[in-house]
């Protein structure tokens, strides 16, 4: 009976002593869990999905981030191509626009704190999209949370994550617009029409059509129009 | 394939192809207003429905692919006639189906689809009007709908829609007058996509109308077309069904409205049809069936085992005698009036 309560009181003191260490030492040097923000910045990952920009020269005006985007924000406008503009009143920051692009016209920047005084400045046009809005930044620390075997913390650097991104490429797998079935071909020429890259030449003499892989982007226009479902997009090595 | 060649066929005149369809088909009414050329246009120009096959602005808008031209039965017309070659003929009743006759399309498309055969099947639906609508039949259930089974005496615009459902399906099947049915056979010789259609059922004819003239002509007799609950030609009367009774003309008096490129058509059986169907030949109640093609003499025999059917024997002398009358009171090169 008396070893026992003997055991139990050491026990006890060595709690109290844990729990005063602890608060000690929160006291001096606290753990958190929060960033201190604008202060501090979380590094994000490059794929951040955040303010787009747009590349004029890449664009094709093929149409696609238009006729993808489900949140309809996407407005093109002609200026020496039709370029596209985003409204960031309607845009939910899905990305399928970037995603959809054939030529990486359009990419993300890590920027998503940036704020518009009125709901008409928040269309943007592709000219206002050439750059990435700039950004008085305070904060001179970035934090990162760590995770391994000993838990997880926070990390603080002193340093600036760069948030205008160079373009985040995916190993690419390019396609081409192939014809997988000339016999049903009408010969209606539509495709040469609407390739925006004159990647599909016609032969008037020998009536023949052709499709030059070296200039086909993959934008998959023809395909879509084809009248009789001829023409497909398959992977070029 | 990267490169492809498309085979032009010849030009009669210097003009766009639609223009050499327009001098060598639609100017000449010998058009039998099949739609091919509608449903083959690439920019959706050639216009059909209820009016003469058109293309407004074609001068601007045509390509020029001379898809038309190849697809149209009626381009270097040799009318095509007789009974034509057949494996079996007999006379059917469904016993699941309705429709004009023995329901016999209604019943080999029913059967075509659940043997797993065709995919779906292209009709012809009416409204309260009689107005012509294809449907897409996919479940034999869509064809206990009295609307979609039976005859009407109007132009469909039948092979738009076989177009469409050889983009998504891979085994079609529709039903026919002789004229589509030879336009779906060059369509096949032309653009191998239509090979898709695996069962083309001709329906026996001798005239189609356009839907407004023959609403005209039968408000004329008294008959509201939303009264009439059925239609038919029988022993060269035609014959209106309503609730409250039956008005009988001859079809002589319609002779003013049979669109002229009905009058140089011969083929009265569809001869080019994997099966034709028709009303000669059999008692009333029941259709004629003429098994032209192995599919559809494979889909004869699931009817039969399956016992979906009542055969007896159909009269090959009163469908000789139909065929010979057609290729007679249609002449090809049409006789000059007056
Ligand atoms: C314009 C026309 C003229 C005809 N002339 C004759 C004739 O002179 N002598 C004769 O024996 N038979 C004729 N027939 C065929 C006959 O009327 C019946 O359609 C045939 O006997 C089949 O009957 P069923 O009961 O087996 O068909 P059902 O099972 O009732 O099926 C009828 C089928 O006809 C299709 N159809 C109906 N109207 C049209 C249309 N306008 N265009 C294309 N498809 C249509 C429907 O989609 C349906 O598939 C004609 C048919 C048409 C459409």
């Amino acid at each position: 009976m008396k070893v026992e309560f003997k055991a139990r009181r050491l026990d006890l003191l060595r709690m109290h002593l844990d729990v005063i260490r602890e608060a000690f030492k929160q006291a001096v040097a606290p753990d958190r869990v929060t960033v201190e923000y604008p202060r501090e910045r979380k590094k994000y990952p490059a794929n951040f999905r955040g303010i787009i920009v747009f590349d004029k020269d890449k664009c094709i005006s093929c149409f696609r981030c238009a006729h993808i985007c489900p949140a309809n924000a996407i407005q093109m406008t002609f200026y020496e191509k039709a370029w596209p503009g985003i409204d960031y009143t309607k845009c939910i920051f899905c990305h399928f626009c970037v995603d959809s692009c054939p030529t990486g016209a359009l990419r993300s920047t890590k920027i998503h704190d940036i704020a518009f005084a009125t709901m008409g400045e928040m269309k943007l046009n592709a000219v206002q999209m050439l750059k990435a809005p700039e950004l008085t930044r305070e904060d001179s620390f970035t934090v990162e949370y760590v995770v391994d075997s000993q838990g997880w913390r926070l990390e603080k650097k002193a340093e600036i994550d760069e948030l205008a991104l160079e373009q985040f490429i995916i190993p690419e797998k390019r396609r081409v617009s192939v014809c997988v079935d000339p016999e049903s071909c009408l010969g209606c020429r539509l495709c040469v029409e609407l390739c925006p890259n004159d990647a599909i030449s016609v032969d008037r003499k020998a009536n023949k059509l052709n499709i030059l892989p070296e200039k086909c982007t993959g934008c998959g226009i023809c395909v879509r129009n084809c009248p009789m479902k001829v023409l497909e997009l398959k992977e070029v090595k | 394939m990267q490169e492809w060649q498309i085979v032009l066929p010849e030009k009669k005149h210097k003009k766009k192809f639609f223009g050499n369809l327009l001098e060598e088909v639609i100017k000449p009414a010998i058009c039998s207003h099949c739609t091919a050329c509608a449903a083959i246009c690439p920019v959706k120009g050639i216009t059909a429905g209820d009016r003469p096959i058109d293309f407004p602005n074609w001068l601007k808008d045509c390509v020029d692919c001379g898809a038309c031209v190849k697809v149209c039965p009626r381009w270097d017309y040799r009318p095509l006639g007789g009974v034509g070659s057949y494996i079996e003929m007999f006379s059917a009743r469904s016993k699941r189906f309705l429709g004009q006759d023995g329901a016999m399309v209604t019943e080999f498309t029913a059967t075509a689809l659940e043997e797993g055969i065709v995919e779906r099947a292209i009709f012809v639906a009416r409204d309260e009007e009689w107005r012509t609508r294809t449907v897409s039949i996919i479940d034999p259930e869509q064809l206990k709908n009295r609307k979609i089974t039976g005859t009407k005496y109007s132009f469909a615009d039948v092979l738009p829609a076989v177009k469409e459902a050889v983009l998504d399906s891979k085994a079609v099947a529709f039903v026919g007058t002789p004229c589509m049915i030879s336009a779906l056979r060059k369509m096949q010789r032309s653009f191998r996509k239509f090979e898709r259609v695996k069962l083309a059922i001709g329906l026996f004819c001798t005239e189609n109308f356009y839907h407004s003239q023959l609403s005209e002509f039968l408000a004329k007799k008294g008959v509201a077309m939303k009264d009439v609950l059925k239609t038919d030609i029988k022993k060269g009367k035609f014959i209106v069904k309503k609730a409250d009774g039956e008005i009988t003309f001859p079809v002589k008096e319609l002779d003013g409205i049979i669109p002229p490129g009905c009058k140089v058509c011969q083929d009265f059986s569809a001869v080019e049809a994997d099966v034709s169907v028709g009303s000669v030949g059999s008692e009333a109640g029941f259709s004629t069936v003429l098994v032209r093609s192995d599919i559809a003499k494979r889909i004869a025999d699931a009817i039969r085992a399956r016992g979906y059917a009542e055969f007896r024997d159909a009269s090959l002398e009163a469908v000789k005698k139909l065929c010979d009358y057609k290729v007679k009171i249609h002449p090809y090169p049409p006789k000059k009036e007056g």
